[in-house]
C-alpha cells in the first residue's frame, strides 16, 4: 500500500522500541518502519530496516532526513541500563541523544509527527505531593535524583523545539514505570524477590502499568493528533504492602537510609541487581498521575487499572519464586481452596 | 449519646467457648481421619462462632492483598479497627456531645470547615469523623486534609492516610470534592494549633481563603463546624522553638505535663467537648470562575470565620465547666 504513514523509531533494540516496531512493522496503515539504535535487535521485527547510529553523535543528522519520514517515536529514553548502555552513559543517551535527535528533527522537512517517551519522574517523588499529579503540575516539587533533572532538562529542549515548529505536532508521553511478568526491568525483578526489602515505616502508594498497556498508549499516540504533555498511567493506584501481599511475599523492613544499599547487596546475591533512577524513592513515597488526558484525549483506556495490572504481574511472577512461601497469605490461599 | 448502637461486642460467651470446643474437635477429627491439621482447621471453620469467622475471614483477606483500599489510600478496614479505639475517647474521655449532624450532607460533595486546636496531637478530625460516622443517619467517611510535614515521616504518614488523611493542597481538596467526597479542613492550620493556651478559643486567620476557592470551583456547600474542649486537651503554655527546628517540626508545645512526664504527658486532659455543625452555606449561586474573585473569597471566607467563631463562644457558655 503506497501513501501510508513512513515511520522511524529511536531505541529499537530495547523493549519498547522493539515491541511497538514490530506492531507498527504489521500494520497496513503504515508503509515504512526504521528502526534506530546502536545494535540490531534481538528478535526479528518483520518489515523494519535497522540503521545502525548513535543517537549521541551529529551521524544522525544526515542519516533522518534520508529517511523521509513524517513520524518519529523516541524510545531512546532509557530508565534503567540495557545491553551496551551501561549505567554511566545513560544521562549522555538521554540528555545528549535526544538534543542530536532534536537537531535531526529540524532538518528533516518530511516529518509533521514526533513522540516521545518520557517518564513521570518529572513529577519528583515526595512525600506531602498531589495524590494525582495533572499534566501542568510537572516542576512543583523539587527533583531530586539525577533521571529525576533528566528528565526535566529534555522535556525543556523538546518544548522548545515543539515551540519552534507549530506544523510539528509534538507529543511528551510521562509514562508511570511499567510492569510485566516478561520485561526485564529492576522494578520486576525486585517483586520477584522470594523475600522483599522494604523501607520501614513506609508505604508508598503506587500505579503501575501494565506493559501492554505501555505499548498500546504508545501506539496510540503515534495515530493521535493531541499536542504536549500526557501522563501515561492506569487508573486507581494501591499501595506496595498489598502489592507483597497478593504474591504471598513477606516484608523486610530496612530503614530507609539503609535501603539502597541493602537491595544493592541482596540484588547482588539473588539477581535481582540495583534499583535506578529514582526508584528508591519511589518505594518511599510512590507517586500518583491524573490519567484523564490520556483517556479523553489521546483516546487510549488501559485494560487493567493498578490493582490488576499488580495482580497479574504478582500471580505470572508466582511460580518464579526462589524460597518457599513463607508468608501466611499462602495458608490463607489454602483455606479459602479447602471449600468453606 | 448513642453509645450502644452499632456492632455487637466481640466477647467470648458460654455459647461462643462452646463452639470452640466444637470446632477443635472437628480439627482433631479431620488429622485423624488422615487430613493434614491447615486443611482441617479449614473444613472446621464453619463451626466457630460467627464474630470470630469474619475477624479470621477479614485477617485473612487481608494478607491476600484483598483490601478495602481506595485510589487516595484510604484504608476502610484499618479506619473502623483505629476509630473503634478512639470511641472510647469519644464516649468515656470527653463525652463528645454533637448537634446540627444533620446539616453534614447525606451524599454528594461537601466542605467541612473547622477550628483547629491541641497543640500536641490535634484530636478534632478524628473526633469530628466518628461524630459524622456514628451520629448522622447516614452515615460516610470524611476526608480530611494533614499539614505536609505529617506526610513525610515514617509510621505517621501511612497511617494517617490508611485513616482518610490527605497532604493539605487546594489540588488534593478539588480532586476528592471532585468524587464528590466529604472533605474537612482547618483554614488556622499551625496557627490554630500553635497558639498559646491563653488565647484558647480565638480563632485565628483563615490564610488566604483557598478553601473558599475550591469550594466556589467544585460548587461544593460549604459547613461550618465549631469544636470545643480540643483547647483544653494539651493545655500549650510555652514552646520550644530550638527542639523544633531539630527534628523539623513546625513548633513543639511544651504543656504542664509534657515533656515533664514523658510518655505520660502525652495523655491528653479529660476535657468536655461539644462539635456543632452549623447551617450548611450555598455556594451553587456562583458560578465557578467567581473563585478568582479576591473579594467574594476573602467575603465568604469572613462569613464563615464569624460563624465558627460565633458558635464557639455558644458552646463554651452552654458547655459550661472545662472538664465536668
Amino acid at each position: 500500500m503506497t501513501g501510508g504513514r513512513r515511520v522511524a523509531i529511536t531505541g529499537v533494540s530495547g523493549h519498547w522500541g522493539s515491541e511497538l516496531a514490530a506492531r507498527l512493522a504489521r500494520d497496513e496503515r503504515v508503509e515504512y518502519v526504521a528502526g534506530i539504535d546502536t545494535r540490531p535487535p534481538a528478535r526479528d521485527l518483520g518489515d523494519v530496516d535497522f540503521i545502525e547510529a548513535d543517537l549521541r553523535s551529529a551521524l544522525i543528522s544526515r542519516l533522518l532526513p534520508q529517511t523521509e519520514i513524517d513520524t518519529l517515536i523516541h524510545c531512546g529514553i532509557l530508565w534503567y541500563p540495557e545491553p551496551g548502555k551501561p549505567a554511566r552513559s545513560l544521562h549522555d543517551f538521554n540528555v545528549i541523544g535526544t538534543l542530536q535527535l532534536l537537531a535531526a528533527c529540524e532538518r528533516t522537512p518530511t516529518l509533521n509527527r514526533v513522540v516521545m517517551r518520557g517518564s513521570a519522574a518529572i513529577y519528583g517523588c515526595e512525600g506531602a505531593s498531589p495524590l494525582f499529579f495533572p499534566e501542568e503540575l510537572a516542576g512543583e516539587m523539587p527533583l531530586r535524583t539525577r533521571f529525576q533533572r533528566d528528565v526535566s532538562e529534555l522535556e525543556g529542549y523538546f518544548e522548545n523545539f515543539a515551540r519552534r515548529h507549530p506544523n510539528i505536532s509534538g507529543c511528551m508521553l510521562r509514562f508511570q514505570p511499567e510492569i510485566g511478568a516478561d520485561l526485564d526491568a529492576p522494578l520486576v525483578r525486585y517483586f520477584s524477590l522470594p523475600a522483599v526489602p522494604t523501607q520501614l515505616g513506609y508505604d508508598p502508594r503506587l500505579q503501575l502499568l501494565d506493559a501492554d498497556d505501555a505499548t498500546g498508549a504508545l501506539e496510540a499516540a503515534v495515530w493521535s493528533d493531541v499536542r504536549g504533555p500526557v501522563n501515561i498511567a492506569p487508573s486507581g493506584a494501591l499501595s506496595l504492602s498489598r502489592i507483597l501481599r497478593m504474591g504471598g511475599r513477606p516484608q523486610i523492613p530496612i530503614p530507609h537510609p539503609l535501603f539502597g544499599m541493602a537491595i544493592e547487596r541482596l540484588g547482588a546475591r539473588l539477581g535481582a541487581g540495583p534499583l535506578v533512577g529514582d526508584a528508591v524513592r519511589l518505594l518511599r513515597f510512590g507517586r500518583g498521575v491524573d490519567n484523564r488526558r490520556m483517556r479523553h484525549e489521546l483516546g487510549f483506556e488501559p485494560r487493567r487499572d493498578a490493582v490488576e495490572a499488580a495482580r497479574e504481574l504478582m500471580r505470572r511472577l508466582d511460580g518464579r519464586r526462589l524460597g518457599p512461601a513463607l508468608h501466611p497469605g499462602a495458608l490463607s490461599k489454602r483455606l479459602a481452596s479447602s471449600g468453606r | 449519646m448513642s453509645a450502644e448502637e452499632g456492632r455487637p461486642r466481640a466477647g467470648v460467651t458460654g455459647e461462643d467457648s462452646e463452639a470452640l470446643t466444637r470446632f477443635l474437635r472437628e480439627v482433631r477429627h479431620g488429622v485423624e481421619a488422615g487430613v493434614d491439621p491447615v486443611t482441617a482447621a479449614g473444613e472446621a471453620v464453619g463451626s466457630l462462632p460467627s464474630v470470630v469467622r469474619d475477624a479470621i475471614e477479614t485477617t485473612l483477606r487481608r494478607l491476600r492483598g484483598e483490601y478495602s483500599e481506595d485510589k487516595w489510600g484510604f484504608d476502610e478496614d484499618f479506619a473502623e479497627a483505629v476509630f473503634s479505639l478512639f470511641r472510647f475517647l469519644y464516649d468515656v474521655w470527653w463525652r463528645v456531645d454533637v448537634t446540627g449532624v444533620r446539616n453534614v450532607p447525606a451524599h454528594g460533595r461537601g466542605l467541612l470547615v473547622a477550628n483547629h486546636a491541641g497543640s500536641l496531637f490535634p484530636f478534632d478530625a478524628s473526633m469530628m469523623t466518628l461524630a459524622v460516622m456514628r451520629e448522622h443517619p447516614l452515615p460516610r467517611w470524611p476526608r480530611f486534609m494533614v499539614l505536609d510535614w505529617a506526610f513525610v515521616l515514617p509510621f505517621l504518614s501511612v497511617f494517617m492516610r490508611r485513616v482518610g488523611g490527605v497532604p493539605a493542597s487546594p489540588h488534593n481538596a478539588t480532586a476528592l470534592l471532585e468524587s464528590d467526597e466529604l472533605v474537612m479542613v482547618f483554614p488556622e492550620g499551625i496557627k490554630g494549633t500553635g497558639k498559646p493556651f491563653s488565647e484558647r478559643y480565638r480563632l485565628q486567620r483563615f490564610g488566604r481563603g483557598g478553601f473558599v476557592e475550591v469550594a466556589l470551583r467544585t460548587r461544593s456547600p460549604i459547613v461550618p463546624v465549631a469544636v470545643v474542649g480540643s483547647e483544653e486537651i494539651y493545655p500549650k503554655v510555652a514552646d520550644s522553638p530550638a527542639l523544633a527546628r531539630a527534628i523539623g517540626a513546625p513548633f513543639l508545645p511544651i504543656t504542664p505535663t509534657f515533656p515533664l512526664l514523658g510518655p505520660l504527658g502525652l495523655v491528653p486532659l479529660p476535657s468536655k467537648w461539644r462539635i456543632e455543625f452549623c447551617e450548611p452555606i450555598d455556594l451553587s449561586a456562583h458560578p465557578p470562575e467567581a473563585a478568582d474573585d479576591r473579594g467574594l473569597v476573602f467575603d465568604i471566607s469572613e462569613q464563615v470565620r464569624e460563624t465558627i467563631q460565633a458558635k464557639v463562644y455558644e458552646n463554651l457558655v452552654a458547655r459550661g465547666g472545662a472538664f465536668i
